[in-house]
């Protein structure tokens, strides 16, 4: 459970590596800085993706919820 | 706590870290470079474009356009590689709890008809998919890898300036996506099951009074080990090429360079004293055929979002989209290798028979350690290119110079 009311919520459900992460770039340009975004995706990849990339500090991963075979990622551009 | 308990705890620990927790890249890399020298001793190299192949000539002979059958898809060892390494895609994923049908939206049905077609002429033009003509190339000291390396970035370069101005333009296609779950302890009972018909073929093989069947039981398991571990990595080669243009994190592609080293040096061993020929996976594509056949590859993989033994593994994990590549990567690539054999556009002929290395036009037959280089320097060559490779990765890592922008 994350205790955080998203900004914007972005659908990924369906796409595999490489468009969520691609997607989520994007997304994460047009907002402003400390804003959260919701992104619901369902390639088990993503989770290692934005894991991995996080590194760079253009985000912050605040959580991960698993629900099934849906991942809803809790984002928020640094 | 009770010892039994403690001891209970530890068999759970091992189960997750084995079955259902995401492997370290260079880990994976590893091991994969130990199953691919592994493969080789046993018998021969691994890919996956001679399942592909072996299926498209299956499915072109079935409507006619082929006059002979195709080797049997169990009596067929580039058959068997494909099917081994899906069957531990898949039991991987079954007891990581990460099988489900995932039906993308239209436009990536249609991404990945276009990819699949690519793919699989582009294999047939650079001698192999990214295993055979890219990693095991390399790996078995053959110039062409050099020369598919070449066309793989420019081809993934292409491929994400494309998926960039998808995102820009193209609106339609995008609904559509549904995924079919399947309950845990289903998964689990499915990857068991694959598992048991595994080690049952592996018996069956081994039981064979043809010799070369009796080699398919260790094709088969080695196949499996190295699906089970690509897909536990979520280890794909084609992000290694990708992810410094796309997000600059290079952690693939040290994995990759990393594994090419010792797989090269476990091959060269294996070569240089004879234990197999040395003509394994030298192909007469140093030329124009790898640069080229790596373009159209890594922009089709781009499309499908995954190379040629991605694509297998995400398949094993239940990626429809992938299942759509596929048939089409098979179909495609049977169809340009049957050409290329006709006329002998490779000039393989001419290079088994009298050593001729340049009479094919798609390039050259170069097995490195017949060079001036010898076994000593090849390895030498080798490793610096993965050492210069490692150092582009860590240098953009930290400037992002070579990330493309959205």
């Amino acid at each position: 459970m994350v205790d955080v009311t998203p900004d914007v919520t972005l659908d990924i459900k369906g796409l595999s590596c490489p468009m969520p992460m691609l997607k989520i770039k994007k997304q994460l340009k047009t907002m402003n800085s400390g804003q959260v975004l919701l992104a619901l995706g369902t390639d088990p990849g993503t989770k290692n993706d934005i894991a991995r990339n996080r590194k760079k500090q253009e985000y912050e991963l605040l959580g991960i919820v698993h629900e099934g075979s849906l991942f809803k990622f809790y984002i928020k551009k640094s | 706590m009770s010892e039994e308990r403690i001891l209970g705890n530890k068999v759970k620990e091992l189960y997750k870290t084995l079955c259902q927790d995401e492997w370290n890249a260079y880990t994976v890399g590893v091991i994969v470079a130990f199953l691919s020298v592994l493969i080789m001793a046993w018998m021969r190299p691994w890919g996956a474009m001679g399942a592909m192949r072996n299926w498209g000539d299956w499915f072109l002979y079935g409507i006619g356009c082929f006059e002979d059958a195709p080797k049997n898809i169990f009596n067929n060892s580039g058959s068997v590689i494909g099917i081994g390494f899906i069957a531990g895609a898949f039991l991987s994923a079954t007891l990581g709890g990460q099988f489900a049908l995932r039906i993308p939206p239209f436009l990536e049905m249609v991404k990945a008809v276009l990819a699949g077609c690519l793919m699989g002429v582009g294999a047939a033009l650079a001698g192999g998919c990214n295993v055979g003509a890219f990693y095991n190339a390399i790996g078995n000291l053959s110039a062409h890898g050099f020369a598919m390396w070449l066309g793989l970035v420019i081809g993934i370069i292409g491929g994400l300036k494309c998926l960039y101005w998808e995102m820009e333009h193209v609106t339609c296609g995008g609904s559509g996506a549904k995924t079919i779950e399947f309950p845990g302890a289903l998964q689990v009972l499915l990857g068991m099951a694959v598992l048991v018909g595994l080690i049952a073929g592996a018996y069956a093989y081994a039981g064979s009074d043809d010799d070369y069947l009796v080699k398919m039981s260790g094709i088969l398991l080695i196949s499996a080990g190295l699906g089970y571990s690509m897909q536990r990595g979520r280890w794909c080669m084609l992000q290694g090429f990708r992810e410094p243009h796309m997000t600059g994190d290079g952690t693939i592609a040290k994995a990759v360079a990393l594994s090419v080293v010792l797989v090269a040096v476990g091959i060269a061993v294996i070569k240089c004293s004879g234990l197999r020929q040395i003509e394994y996976y030298v192909r007469g594509t140093f030329g124009w055929g790898g640069v080229v056949g790596g373009i159209l590859f890594g922009f089709g993989g781009m499309l499908a979002g995954g190379c040629g033994t991605g694509a297998l593994w995400r398949a094993g994990e239940g990626q429809i989209k992938l299942w759509i590549a596929i048939p089409f990567f098979a179909i495609s690539n049977s169809l340009m290798s049957a050409w290329f054999k006709q006329n002998d556009y490779e000039g393989i002929r001419a290079w088994l028979n009298k050593g001729i290395t340049n009479e094919g036009s798609l390039g050259s037959f170069l097995y490195l350690p017949e060079t001036f280089l010898g076994y000593g320097g090849t390895l030498v060559l080798i490793i610096g290119a993965m050492v210069m490779w490692y150092l582009v990765v860590v240098w953009n890592e930290e400037s992002n110079k070579l990330v493309l922008k959205i």
